[in-house]
């Protein structure tokens, strides 16, 4: 299991980056965390490897006001390390079920999300987060939004020449909260199903939003503000987890069905899926609810 | 963070520059781009010690730190780790003084077949470095990252709790790093501690003699200290000491090819032990040559491996008549050989060299001329005879009741 022989260039510079990637046959590594096995089985055979770790600026993690700009080279371990992250908690939450600590090591932020695994946890984390993806080439740049970023499986808006080099994490607000949560057979495996979660609450509202992965070909977005709600009406504004957990299984079952969209393998069958979005929804709105209320009385907001 | 330099393009079928820092020592590869960590590490450097099982990233086995984080070897291209620090599961401890961590997996029989044992290790020395406060219960999770193909997780996590809560925030670094040389399986092409080229094969004889023979500045694999009384007194000795070709047709197995002067030689070395043969081709400098006192410097390789090594023999009258003829060698062992067993290369060698004692007596009391060393010496012979010793000392201490007391 040895990678076909292939061309290296290791450039300094982004100009130098996308100036190679516009050869036929180019492909990006950072991390390799999921390129390698890729290229060790022969899925891929590039012809030239343009390996960005010697660009300084795609190794900057940088705070801009409320966004975390995280470059093409930064590793999952530093987002971890890093205190400058802790302003993304749902990234910080996510991250530990990424592979294992010696995949987080090399692996970088941006690489799983190019890649675009649909049972990993960074495009979810981006897709529900609503973050910004950086696309750059020879004669520009353009920001494409999560929205329209995740095209298919292992497909994104990338073109060929083009280089992902940041995505930008909106910062959390006061008012917000988050949820992670997934189901492995064994940590560290790619999610059966898995969900991310965003709660906003502020007086007069509320609204969630759950992305599931694992169950279809690309991180499925919902708006789950009114199940939450239902449930809040049954346990009052300011419920216990536990109550507002079992509130919560009554009202979310009916999203599994939605976003549910593939048709099962040896692992797990359609509706086990469903069942398994259904309790890791409840389970994970009702985490993020209860801290987004106490993010909301905090006296300081981020 | 250090940054790799940039580096200009390198087409499928050229090699890669690639600078290391490994376990303390510095070296320079050149090999293609596509060559792992783990291949570089085992093939190129001789550091076995790092196992390669699926090969994309599932089982771990082959688990080192890069720059202090445990990563996976398998799943990285050496030349993308341009100025990186590289610790394997060598430089992790040595053999007179293991890491906690080692220690432990011996103690709580964490190892079953080992295989897995150099990821564990690796992988769990980050957790205890990066994370000293994780509790039992996390460990499983933790360690996910490595598979043990015979279950013996309970033991595993057994022995890395132990060092957790013995050692929390003060778990020693690894003890086995320093300069040495790392010699490939390729180990004659080796001129220097940081001069490996992938590009030698082994078949390969070096084409001119080097200007000096370089040993590793580490500990020896084996070191042997071994005095044989001859019935030939030293005059007869000094005779054999005098003719090297005399003295190189003593040694089993040993042939004399060519002669390269200035006290340069080479010579082929046939060792056989049960299934293993091992033809070793390789070069000799005689630093010093008396009557009573040879030093040499030896450097072999075969497909299996490299062994450097540095012989001093000394003879001296014995009262009552007599020579009692010493050799100290240090033997530096590479490659696939350098996982035999320590103790019993050490044994054989040992049984060699008094081989070659009984054959230089033959040899200054005139009675025999030894034959060139045509045929490997005697297989079964030598491994009986390391065998029959281990019976031997075995039944001593059953005899002295050492093992009782445990």
């Amino acid at each position: 299991m040895k990678a076909a022989p292939f061309a290296y260039v290791r450039p300094g510079t982004v100009a130098d980056v996308v100036a190679e990637l516009s050869r036929d046959g180019s492909k990006v590594i950072a991390g390799g965390q999921s390129l390698v096995p890729v290229l060790a089985m022969r899925l891929g055979r590039p012809t030239q490897l343009i390996d960005i770790n010697a660009v300084p600026e795609l190794g900057e993690l940088s705070r801009d006001g409320g966004s975390l700009r995280v470059g093409a080279a930064v590793r999952q371990r530093q987002l971890q390390r890093e205190e400058i992250a802790a302003a993304v908690p749902l990234a910080r939450m996510a991250l530990p079920w990424v592979g294992h600590r010696e995949i987080r090591s090399r692996g970088t932020v941006c690489g799983s999300i190019a890649h675009a695994d649909p049972s990993a946890e960074l495009p979810a984390v981006a897709a529900c987060l609503g973050a910004t993806m950086v696309l750059r080439t020879g004669h520009g740049t353009r920001q494409v939004p999560a929205a329209d970023f995740f095209t298919g499986a292992l497909s994104t808006a990338i073109e060929p020449d083009e280089l992902l080099s940041e995505v930008i994490f909106p910062v959390a607000k006061r008012g917000e909260g988050f949820g992670f949560g997934e189901f492995a057979r064994r940590h560290g495996d790619f999610a059966l199903a898995g969900v991310a979660v965003r709660v906003h609450t502020s007086e007069a509202s509320v609204e969630a939003r759950l992305t599931c992965f694992g169950v279809s070909d690309v991180p499925v977005t919902v708006d789950v503000s009114q199940q939450l709600r239902s449930a809040l009406q049954r346990t009052g504004s300011d419920p216990s987890r536990a109550d507002l957990l079992s509130a919560l299984a009554d009202h979310t079952p009916d999203v599994a069905g939605d976003v549910v969209d593939t048709v099962g393998d040896s692992h797990a069958s359609p509706a086990y899926r469903r069942q398994l979005i259904s309790a890791l929804a409840a389970r994970e709105v009702s985490r993020a609810y209860v801290s987004a209320r106490l993010s909301e009385s905090e006296e300081c907001s981020r | 963070m250090n940054l790799p330099q940039p580096y200009a393009r390198t087409e499928a079928d050229q090699a890669v520059e690639v600078n290391l820092t490994i376990n303390g020592t510095e070296v320079h590869l050149s090999l293609p781009a596509r060559v792992t960590l783990s291949d570089a590490l085992r093939d190129h450097l001789g550091l076995t010690g790092t196992h390669v099982g699926c090969e994309h990233g599932i089982c771990g086995m082959c688990t080192v730190l890069v720059d202090g984080d445990a990563a996976r070897a398998c799943l990285l291209f050496a030349a993308q780790l341009d100025g990186a620090e590289i610790t394997t599961v060598e430089g992790l401890g040595r053999q007179d003084e293991l890491h906690p961590l080692q220690e432990s997996f011996g103690r709580h029989h964490g190892l079953q077949c080992g295989f897995c044992t150099p990821g564990f290790l690796m992988s769990s020395y980050d957790l205890l470095t990066h994370e000293p406060g994780v509790q039992r219960d996390d460990l499983p999770a933790e360690l996910s990252g490595v598979l043990c193909r015979c279950t013996g997780y309970r033991n595993i996590i057994d022995a890395v709790d132990d060092v957790a809560q013995t050692h929390r925030g003060t778990l020693p670094a690894p003890g086995n790093c320093g300069k040495r040389a790392l010699v490939g399986r390729t180990a004659a092409a080796a001129t220097g501690p940081a001069a490996i080229s992938a590009e030698s094969t082994f078949d390969e004889e070096p084409a001119e003699r080097p200007q000096e023979i370089d040993l590793p500045a580490g500990d020896p694999t084996i070191h042997i200290e071994v005095t044989s009384r001859l019935d030939s007194n030293p005059t007869e000795v000094a005779r054999v000491f005098g003719d090297i070709r005399l003295l190189a047709r003593c040694l089993p197995g040993a042939e004399l090819t060519d002669e390269l002067g200035a006290d340069w030689y080479r010579g082929r070395a046939r060792i056989a032990l049960g299934p293993m043969r091992m033809a070793f081709n390789g070069i000799a400098h005689i630093e010093e040559q008396s009557a009573d006192r040879i030093v040499m410097k030896a450097q072999g390789k075969d497909a299996g491996g490299g062994a450097l090594a540095r012989i001093i023999m000394t003879a001296a009258a014995v009262d009552g008549g007599g020579t009692a003829l010493q050799a100290d060698a240090s033997v530096f062992l590479t490659g696939r050989i350098a996982g035999f067993g320590r103790s019993l290369a050490g044994d054989v060698s040992r049984r060699m060299f008094e081989e070659f004692a009984r054959a230089v007596d033959r040899a200054a009391s005139g009675e025999e001329e030894p034959t060139a060393g045509t045929r490997p010496p005697g297989a079964i012979s030598l491994l009986f005879g390391t065998i029959v010793d281990r019976v031997r000392q075995f039944l001593r201490r059953l005899a002295s009741g050492v093992w009782r007391r445990h």
